[in-house]
This record gives structure tokens, sequence and C-alpha cells, in this order.
């Protein structure tokens, strides 16, 4: 299957402007971006996608073989850059999606040439002097609350939400479909997040790099987010004055200004 | 305010007067307050960062926390399990965001005794004139009975998917237990086969100025047969043949078969007299299976030697219990009478019978153990003997080494499963003095 | 087909086992198992009674074979009695017509048995 199609790949923006790759992080899809979009958009090319497995992607190329490590969500990233031939690339990951862009990062460092880390944790249990601020009970109940909450998710209603790119008339149905994962690639997913530990990747990365934080998040605490500042080299840390683990939705207008920003100081 | 007009109206109709209606009118107006706070589920308000507004006394209570502790002071999260928050940060908050409400969403709230309580949480968007989002009404069900229930459904779905798995693991197993089992099987089997091979020529070597031909049918595949056959040179003008039949089937009687052959060869090497090279093998095998359980073969060695007139080979023979090879040809089949020769191995002295025969060009000598003559045949699974086998032979229009062996097996297979005993075969034919001397023998 | 069965009765020079049916791999060792058990002292003979033997294979000669073993390991002699026509050949064939006595009947064997 072509990756535009399995990964619903979508471009927009400026054509010939500066390439933005936003990557979405675990719970949702590329709608997490869709507030920053247009204010990204006037100067960029503006790259959006959905991991295999969530949002509208082709769920039938997901296995868990390849998506049980951050190594095959940084496989999608380049496959989408080779596809579309993407060079000088600002790769946005929010939050796991920080650490999968570090690691997209290493591999094709022709490719992805600067990072912006929005909310991001590298790893999220609790570790001897390390405080990521949860426990693995934690990420336990958290399977549960996935158990629980299907949100939507029917695996009658899965073909129209995941398998229909070209229909145009069943974006209407997208809301519906946001959030909406098959179970069971949930589970995958939240494990492949939530237990991954990427601090010993940080002091690697080479590239120009923005680490965005919000003053309040339960997920990603400032702590961690000083960790990750001290852990890259070179990097920059912008606070914003926001709640919660997703600026780009809570103050859009103040992440898309941070990344704008910080893609402007790029040589 | 369609539910206050109605209320009235179906009070009244069970009692009202005008008292009454005031009555009502004047609960209705306290109860708008006295609903919101101890409405049947609870109730609150946050700012959009989730900081709490207002919160109602049903809440309040199921939470073990008074108004002050938590107006202004706790956000809705807060008052979630840390798992819960994780899902409420990933999922919830997201979705509320984009749709601007989120329903009947499974959560546990933290009370402060350290209780959990589940609950299915709604929440709407409240967004000012300028479509600007102001603030989030929630409202929290009390779902303990429910999720009690839920996840009973939930065990039982879990069980049931690890009773698949564990029945695709069960299913796994035992093919890879068939696999393997079939591995053995064909291990044992290409075992067998090469030890048949080793106690049989892999092919017959070319005798000069004869044509040889051979056949070898084991009763059953992965049973190791017992009749054994050899071909090979003594010097640069005579050949040596044996062929024979141990008793018993199977890897004992593969070892006395594998002892029979190599002692057979290397007797004939030292001295090619054929009754010696047999008593040489009687000596070897009464030693090695004297007693209770008796062991012998039957054997038939041959000698080949190229007549002087270099049309005939002349052939010596001696024969150890063995059935009488035929010499076939010109419409005939004639036994080489070698009857009286001892079993081989049966006693310490033994006595073996010897014959010498020449074969004309067109003639051919027949060596066969005897499962082809007592396989069984026709409705009364008569063995089908000695006599109907010379017969049979006589009547062959080509007597060919090659075609002898062809027909023979033909009829061998038109046995189907009479031939129940292992079966060998040797041909050693003299060529006719043109293609034609084979089909014009009538 | 005659069902394969050995019964036993004395005479007066030893013990006589008269085999009826086909013996061959499927029976012999029935024949092996009859001559271990049956009493020999020095000096008897055995004889075997093939009067109703329907067919003899090479696994028969074998049990004949161990049949003969037995008795000279006890000191005793052996004979073949009745032998049909067929088994005779067979046992001209394999040479066993010189290494066992053989006699029309059981009791013309019994008779002409010497007691040493």
């Amino acid at each position: 299957m072509d990756v535009r199609d399995r990964n619903n790949v979508v471009v927009t923006g400026r054509p010939d402007g500066p390439v933005v790759l936003l990557a979405h992080g675990f719970g949702c899809d590329q709608n997490m971006w869709r507030l920053v979009v247009p204010a990204l958009a006037a100067e960029h090319r503006v790259v959006l996608f959905d991991y295999v497995g969530s949002g509208r992607s082709d769920l039938s190329a997901w296995s868990e073989e390849r998506y049980g490590s951050l190594d095959g969500y940084a496989r999608d990233v380049l496959d989408v850059c080779e596809e579309l031939d993407l060079r000088d690339v600002a790769f946005v990951g929010h939050s796991v999606s920080a650490m999968i862009g570090v690691l997209a990062a290493a591999a094709a460092p022709d490719r992805i040439t600067s990072l912006v880390m929005v909310a991001p944790s590298p790893r999220y249990i609790d570790d001897d002097g390390y405080r990521g601020g949860f426990s693995a009970a934690d990420i336990e109940e958290l399977m549960a609350s996935l158990e629980s909450n299907y949100l939507g998710w029917s695996s009658a209603m899965a073909p129209v939400i995941m398998g229909n790119p070209d229909r145009p008339e069943l974006a209407a149905e997208l809301s519906d479909g946001f959030c909406a994962t098959d179970p069971a690639i949930a589970r995958v997913f939240a494990r492949t997040t939530f237990l991954s530990d990427s601090r010993a990747d940080l002091p690697d990365v080479k590239v120009p790099t923005l680490v965005l934080e919000c003053s309040e998040d339960v997920i990603a605490p400032r702590e961690v987010g000083a960790y990750v500042h001290a852990a890259v080299p070179g990097s920059t840390l912008v606070t914003l004055d926001a709640t919660g683990h997703c600026p780009q939705l809570s103050a859009p207008e103040a992440t898309a200004a941070a990344i704008a920003g910080f893609l402007r100081t790029r040589p | 305010m369609d539910g206050v007009g109605r209320v009235p109206g179906t009070a009244g109709a069970g009692g009202g007067d005008a008292s009454a209606d005031a009555a009502f009118t004047a609960l209705l107006e306290d109860s708008e307050r006295e609903l919101y706070e101890n409405a049947p589920c609870g109730h609150l308000s946050t700012l959009m960062d989730g900081t709490v507004a207002k919160i109602n006394q049903t809440l309040l209570g199921w939470l073990g926390l008074t108004r002050d502790q938590v107006v202004g002071r706790m956000r809705f999260s807060d008052l979630l399990t840390v798992g819960g928050r994780l899902y409420h940060e990933t999922h919830f908050a997201p979705l509320l965001r984009m749709r601007g409400e989120i329903s009947g969403i499974a959560l546990e709230l933290r009370t402060a005794h350290g209780d959990r309580l589940p609950c299915l949480v709604t929440s709407v968007i409240k967004y000012g004139g300028a479509d600007e989002p102001l603030l989030i009404r929630t409202t929290v069900f009390d779902a303990r009975e429910r999720r009690a229930y839920e996840e009973e459904l939930l065990r039982g779905r879990q069980a049931a998917e690890r009773a698949q798995r564990d029945a695709e693991e069960a299913q796994r197993q035992a093919e890879e237990a068939q696999r393997q089992a079939e591995q053995d099987r064909s291990r044992l089997k290409e075992a067998l086969a090469a030890l048949q091979q080793s106690l049989l020529p892999s092919t017959l070597p070319e005798v000069p100025g004869m044509e040889a031909a051979s056949y070898y049918h084991t009763a059953s595949p992965d049973r190791l047969g017992g009749d054994f056959y050899d071909l090979f040179p003594l010097d640069g003008k005579r050949w040596a043949f044996f062929l024979g039949d141990v008793c018993g089937k199977g890897p004992q009687a593969a070892a006395m078969t594998s002892l029979t052959r190599y002692t057979l060869r290397a007797a004939a090497l030292h001295d090619p007299d054929p009754a010696v090279a047999l008593t040489t093998l009687n000596t070897v095998l009464n030693e090695r299976y004297s007693g209770g359980d008796p062991r012998y073969c039957t054997a038939i060695f041959g000698v080949l030697e190229p007549g002087d007139d270099g049309r005939t080979v002349t052939v010596r023979l001696a024969s150890g219990g063995h059935p009488p090879a035929l010499v076939i040809g010109g419409g005939r089949a004639d036994p080489v009478p070698t009857t009286g020769g001892l079993l081989v191995g049966v006693l310490p002295d033994a006595h073996f019978a010897e014959a010498a025969t020449t074969l004309e060009p067109g003639q051919t000598l027949l060596l066969y153990t005897d499962g082809l003559t007592e396989a069984r045949i026709g409705p009364g699974r008569e063995r089908f003997g000695d006599d109907a086998l010379r017969d049979f032979a006589a009547g062959l229009t080509a007597a060919s080494a090659g075609h002898v062996v062809t027909a023979l097996t033909g009829l061998l297979e038109g046995f189907g499963d009479g031939l129940d005993d292992d079966t060998a075969l040797l041909a050693l034919g003299v060529p006719g003095s043109g293609a034609a001397t084979d089909e014009d023998t009538p | 087909m005659t069902p394969f069965a050995i019964t036993v009765h004395a005479s007066e020079a030893g013990p006589v086992l008269r085999i009826a049916g086909d013996l061959d791999f499927n029976t012999a060792s029935g024949l092996r198992e009859e001559v271990r058990r049956v009493p020999l002292d020095p000096g008897r003979l055995l004889i075997l009674d093939l009067t109703d033997l329907t067919f003899c294979d090479s696994s028969g000669i074998s049990a004949l074979i161990a049949a003969r073993n037995r008795a000279v390991a006890a000191g005793a002699g052996i004979a073949l009695a009745a032998v049909p026509p067929n088994t005779a050949r067979i046992l001209g064939i394999v040479g066993l017509d010189k290494v066992f006595p053989i006699h029309p009947d059981a009791a013309t064997a019994a008779k002409t048995h010497e007691t040493p």
C-alpha cells in the first residue's frame, strides 16, 4: 500500500515553504494539530500524518511486532519522509512523538534537521534518582481506563473511520472517529509509550532542538522538561503558560508562535 | 420551562386547589438550588484549565471533601486516580476540546478516604458570544453497580480470550508435536533406507558380454527387508553373484544380512569356489547365531565365466536351502537342480548342493526369493507356487534379463496385497545374437 | 483354512506334538513355546506330527530347527512324521530332509525309536 494512504498523509500550507512535519502522540491523531496548522501554514509546507494504528491509517498494515517498539513508529516517520522525499524537515513531535523524532533524526540526519519536542518525556515511570511522575501500577490503571472506554470504537465502524481517505463525505464523521482506536492497538501503543525509556538517546541528539513544555502538565511535569533540556545538547527550553498535556489545543496561538519563532532561528 | 409547567399539572390532577398550586410553586423555586446541590448525580463547573469553580454537595459528599478544599484549589483531574488522569490528558481533554462535549466516559474518582469511586462522566463546554470557550460543565454519575457488572463482563471476555489463546497455543503445540513426529518418522525412514541401501548394490555393475537386471521389494517401507543379492568382479575374467533370504525381518535380520553380504564378498575373493564360499558363511553364521534362537539364511552363490567360444557363459552354483535358479529362454524355464543343500548357519557341518550350467545366447539365469512363489493370489488366496512361476517364465516371448525382470515386476504388482513378503530378483542373461532373437523365441 | 493348533500327547517313545494349520511368521512362536514347555528326558524322542500341516514357510522352518536344537540340548532325539508333500519338497530344498529323520506317521516314528 502507498505510504500516503497507509499513514493518511495530508500536505498543506505554502508549497515552497520549509517543511514542518507534525506528529501526533499517543491517544488521538493528526487532528490534534488543527488549531496550530493555520498559523504555521502561512509560511511553511505543513505535513500531517497518522501513525499506523491511529486515526485514519490503514489498520491492515499494523502489527504488534513492528508497533510494539518506538522504532516501528520512527520507521513510519522515515517512510513518510522518503515517500514525499522531504529534506531539511523540522519535525514537531507531541508527547511520545518527541522521542520518536529523536530516533528518526538519528536514522536520517540528512532529512530531519531540527526537532521541536512538545510536552516530551523520555521516561514516564519513576526510576532510581529520576522522577517521571508515574509508577508501573499507574500505567496499569491507564490500561484499565482504555479497556473501559472504547470511545465510539466498534469493529463495524473501523473501516468507515480508517479506510476511506478518498471519501470526503465521511469528513463529517471524522470528529466521531477522532480518538477512536482499536482497543488492542491502543493497548500496544500505550505500553510502548509509557514503558519505554529514551533517556539514553537524548545526549546523542545532533540537531537544533526546541523543548516546549507546559507550565502545568500532569503527564510531563516541569522537572521532566528540565531534564530533557539538560540532556539534549544545545537545546532551547520554552515554557508555555498552559495547563494540561496538549498545548496545541489549550494554547494554540502560543504554541504556534513558539514553533514558528524557533523555525525562524534555523539557518 | 416545560418541566416546571408539567409538574403542577400532573400533581393537580391528583388533588389541586389554588393553595396547593402555590405550595408546589414555592417548593419548586426552593428546589432549583436544592436540586443542584442534592441532585442524584455530581455536578461541577471548571474553568478551561480545569480549575473547579463550582461543585455540588452530592459530589463533595462522595469525595469526602469540603467546598473550601476544592473550589479554586483543585482541578478536575486532581479528583481522578492517576491512571484516570493519564486517560483524561490523553483522551478526555483533547476530545472535549475538539467536540465541545464528551459523554459517558468511565473514570474513577479518588475520595478523601482513599477509596475509589467508579463513575461515568459527561462534560460540555460553554462558549461565549464570540464562540470562545468559557467553562466546562461536568456531570458525574455513580457507576459502582454498573462498573462492577461491566468488570464482570470484562473479566468474562478476558477469560474467554485467554481460553481462546490457550486453545490456540494447545493447537499450536499439537501441530508442533505432529510436525516433530513426522520429522522423526521421516528421519527414521531415511535411516532405514540408507541401511537398506547398504545391504544391496546401488546399481548393478556392467558385466562384459552379459546383461544383468534386478528387482527388490520390501513388504513394508518402515521395515528392513531380509532379502539380499550382489554381483561383483572376482578377477579380470570372472564375476561372482549371490542372492538369498535371511530368516526373520527387522533390524536383527538386517544385521545378519549385512554380515552375510560382506562375509560372502570376502570369502569369494579368498576362494571363489561357490561351495567353499557358502561353507565359510555357514561357519560364521553358526558361530554367531547358535542357541535357542537359531538364525540362518538361504542363499545361492555363483560364479560366471565366459566360455572360450566367446558366445556362452559358464555358471557354477552352490545353494544352501534356496529355491533353484531357473534358466529361461527358448520357450522353456528349467530349474538348475540344487536341492539338498542345507540352510546356511543351521549346523556346524553343512553340505551344500552344487551344480553347473552353460548359458547360451538368448538365455537368462533367474534367481529369486520365495516371496515371489509364496505370494497369495486369486480369490482362494492360494500360493503362487513354483510351477506357476516356471510356466510364466516359459511363456515369456522375450527372455533377456531386462525383459524377465520387467515381466516379473508386472506380475508382482498384479498380486497387490497378496505379496506380503520381501522379494528379490536377480537376472543374468547372455544377449542373443541379434535384437530379433528374443522376439523370435516362441 | 485350518486354524493353527498344537495338540500334545504321549507315545511310548516320547511326546508327540501334532501341528495343524499354517506354520508361518504368525504361528511359529506358538510351536517354539510348546517345544520349550514339553517335558523331554534324555534318550526320549520328540515327534512332530505334521499330518494336518497346511503350509510351512521360513519362519516355520526356523521353529522346526529350534525344536531340533532343544531335543539335541536335552540329549533326546527328534523325528518328523507324516510330512505333507509340499513341506517335504521344501525340506528337500533346504536340505533338512537329511537332518530330520522322517516317518510316514507318528506310530511308526515311535516304534522305530530305539531306546539307548
